[in-house]
């Protein structure tokens, strides 16, 4: 099988990872933090060294304010409705995935934010000049995507992080796709927020994921329960990262994305990504002039990570997804990718694209199947 | 007990004891279609007081031809077969416990739908319903009566756990998605399905009052237009001895393990359905059983055939993609019709 797959969920992992993740579970598969044992105060240094690590990929100066999530989505709901108060207003794309927007809408639904969608370009980039024209007087959050899933465009954050501070916005960012594939800092784009998950770019295991909280935001906690700190009083501590982190953590998958990540940090993320938008660039200039195939999103290398969604003249994208699987041992993605406005906005809604999504460990060999694929089901239209 | 069953408590093999254990059994009927409706008909005329119906389908027009029990009002009502199933069944005895039940008999629901059965009979279209079942019985030893018929050609063969062979003995596996011929594409005379059923429910009766010597034995197969009458004798073949289901007690099906997956697709109004083990399918020969249905067009890759306002997308494996619902019971109706599983 190749696997080209990878922005939902990179596969397989360094090796780093298997052997950190069997190692860890058979030694310090104690419960971190509460017992006060070596083998607990063993797994809550282990926790801890990989807040240190997680701080090291985004540049974030104080490792509390890392918290640990499940995944992306606990982490942007646990930003979103953490803290938005009655009456804010949000702004946020077209372009996000359902994580951001059906957490938003729940709270537009129930009469409590107001949400204004800023539009995107035919490529597929969001101008920071329309974000800075939606600012109203009770503007809170400017909740936003890296790069959308379906499309891959990287998105002016730098810009749009510093509108936000002048106008003392909270600036969030969903960098589920490109935590570990794109260099990231929280200072330099003025980053109030920021979720990722833990599966992805980091080459962990699923189940992991965090959210930073920055210094200009206080979030209610959303869950209540044991933290192994004050537990003798009632109310959750406030304490970062404790009032946000309650119940057993995944300490496994936390250890394995320790492992994930510090191989992407020796790798280095340049390195990384110059590897996959090298094998996308390879696709793009394979099909890119060919009109049997539409592709989405900006064509310039620099501006796009290793996701490209296409659409092949004559077949549905679900059609050539089970084709590339069935006939060829290629595993991509069709359908709307949990983003049905990138979809109205693109002209692909209901059916989607076809995204193919290369990794770090994808060679040109796979790419070249995938062409070589690609041409052999266009020749047999029907 | 009233006159209404005076001539069969008269015949010998029942008499006013069998009478009464006919009247006490709960019996499953699994699919409503050309064998239910003459099954079902039988059993409620028969005495049967308590009848389960399961079937996920609607009533079309095709099916006036030989499922007895509907007819153009029902069509006109837009009525489920095993609601539609009721209302007439309740006309014969207003008394029975008839209960119908519009859903897909899967790994999942089986448990709540056969676990009061004192007997299930086989009126399914697919050969993977078939084979759950049988799983099913033979692990809680529940007979069940398997009936098929297409053509002209019907089968017919008991399963009573664990005294006879099991499904699995006689056919090891079902055949793969795709490979076999349905009603609706290879058509299917009145009488043969009322024949079977026929013989199916005198099954039942013996089996309810205990006539277990009276029993049918092995595979019966039945040719009503080259007068045909074969008897495979598989009770001497005894029960295979590595029987997956009924030796070895591995319930493949009920595990899930060699059943479909369904799956709704994501935003795009179709369905997905596909074997784990898979299929190899020649989409051509597919392709030259489907004509007839409707608009038809095919490549080494798929095939797609566009019937009403459903569009059916066929893989070499087998796999299938049902565009036009969300429904999963309407793609697997749909899918058991037309592709066969």
């Amino acid at each position: 099988m190749i696997y080209l797959d990878n922005a939902a969920t990179t596969f397989p992992k360094p090796e780093t990872v298997y052997t950190k993740m069997d190692t860890f579970y058979r030694t310090l598969g104690a419960n971190p933090g509460r017992s006060g044992h070596k083998m607990a105060v063993a797994a809550e240094k282990e926790i801890e060294d990989t807040r240190a690590v997680v701080a090291q990929l985004f540049g974030i100066q104080d490792p509390r304010r890392l918290i640990f999530t499940f995944n992306a989505t606990d982490a942007i709901n646990m930003g979103i409705k953490g803290l938005l108060k009655q009456g804010d207003h949000v702004i946020t794309t077209y372009l996000e995935h359902n994580a951001v927007s059906r957490a938003l809408y729940k709270l537009e639904k129930r009469n409590i934010i107001t949400v204004s969608k800023v539009n995107n370009s035919q490529d597929g980039f969001v101008d920071p000049d329309d974000i800075k024209n939606t600012i109203i007087p009770g503007t809170r959050l400017i909740v936003m995507t890296h790069v959308p899933n379906a499309l891959g465009t990287i998105q002016p954050i730098r810009e749009i992080g510093k509108i936000a501070r002048e106008n003392d916005i909270v600036f969030m960012l969903d960098a589920a796709q490109t935590a570990g594939v794109c260099e990231l800092d929280v200072n330099a784009y003025f980053i109030d927020m920021l979720a990722f998950t833990g599966h992805k770019g980091p080459l962990g295991p699923t189940g992991t994921g965090g959210l930073f909280v920055g210094e200009r935001v206080t979030l209610d906690s959303w869950r209540e329960g044991g933290t192994g700190f004050e537990p003798t009083s009632l109310s959750q501590p406030e304490e970062l990262p404790f009032k946000l982190e309650s119940g057993t953590p995944n300490t496994v998958g936390i250890a394995g994305m320790r492992a994930g990540i510090e191989y992407v940090l020796l790798e280095g993320i340049s390195k990384i990504r110059a590897h996959e938008q090298r094998l996308t660039d390879k696709l793009i200039q394979a099909i890119g002039n060919d009109d049997r195939f539409i592709l989405y999103g900006t064509k310039e290398s620099n501006k796009r990570v290793g996701i490209l969604s296409i659409n092949v003249e004559g077949f549905k994208p679900y059609e050539i997804g089970a084709i590339l699987d069935q006939s060829f041992g290629i595993a991509v993605r069709p359908g709307l990718h949990c983003a049905p406005f990138a979809h109205q906005k693109m002209g692909t809604f209901p059916d989607g694209t076809v995204r193919i999504s290369p990794g770090y460990f994808n060679t040109e060999e796979d790419i070249d199947q995938l062409i070589a694929a690609l041409y052999k089901i266009v020749s047999e239209r029907i | 007990m009233s006159d209404r069953y005076a001539r069969q408590i008269l015949f010998h093999g029942i008499g006013s004891l069998g009478q009464r254990l006919l009247m006490d059994k709960s019996v499953v009927l699994a699919g409503c279609g050309a064998l239910g409706c003459t099954s079902a008909n039988l059993l409620i005329r028969s005495g049967i007081k308590h009848l389960k119906i399961i079937d996920r389908d609607y009533i079309e027009e095709t099916n006036l031809q030989r499922q007895v029990l509907f007819d153009e009002e029902d069509i006109k009502k837009n009525l489920p077969k095993a609601v539609a199933a009721q209302r007439k069944l309740q006309k014969i005895d207003s008394d029975a416990r008839i209960e119908p039940v519009i859903g897909d008999l899967n790994p999942s629901t089986i448990e709540s739908l056969l676990s009061d059965a004192d007997i299930v009979i086989d009126g399914t279209d697919n050969f993977e319903t078939r084979f759950l079942i049988n799983d099913y019985c033979v692990k809680n030893e529940i007979p069940w009566i398997y009936g098929a018929c297409i053509g002209a050609l019907g089968l017919v063969m008991d399963i009573v756990p664990p005294k006879t062979p099991c499904l699995r003995c006689v056919l090891e596996d079902m055949p793969p998605f795709g490979t076999t011929e349905t009603c609706d594409t290879a058509g299917i005379i009145a009488p043969i399905a009322s024949i079977i059923a026929s013989i199916q429910v005198t099954e039942a009766l013996k089996i309810l009052t205990n006539n277990l010597d009276e029993l049918s034995k092995g595979l019966l197969k039945i040719d009503v237009w080259r007068n045909e009458i074969k008897r495979l004798h598989v009770e001497n073949i005894s029960k295979k001895l590595d029987c997956a289901a009924c030796k070895q007690q591995r319930y493949e099906f009920l595990a899930k393990d060699k059943y479909s997956m369904e799956t709704s697709l994501c935003g795009r109004n179709a369905v997905q359905i596909l074997h784990p083990d898979g299929s190899r399918l020649d989409l051509a020969k597919l392709a030259g059983r489907l004509e007839k249905i409707g608009n038809i067009s095919f490549n080494s890759f798929l095939l797609r055939l566009k019937v009403g306002k459903y569009e059916l997308t066929v893989f070499p494996d087998g796999r299938s993609i049902i565009s036009g619902t969300n429904d999963i019971l309407i793609a697997k109706g749909l899918y058991a019709k037309y592709i066969g599983m």
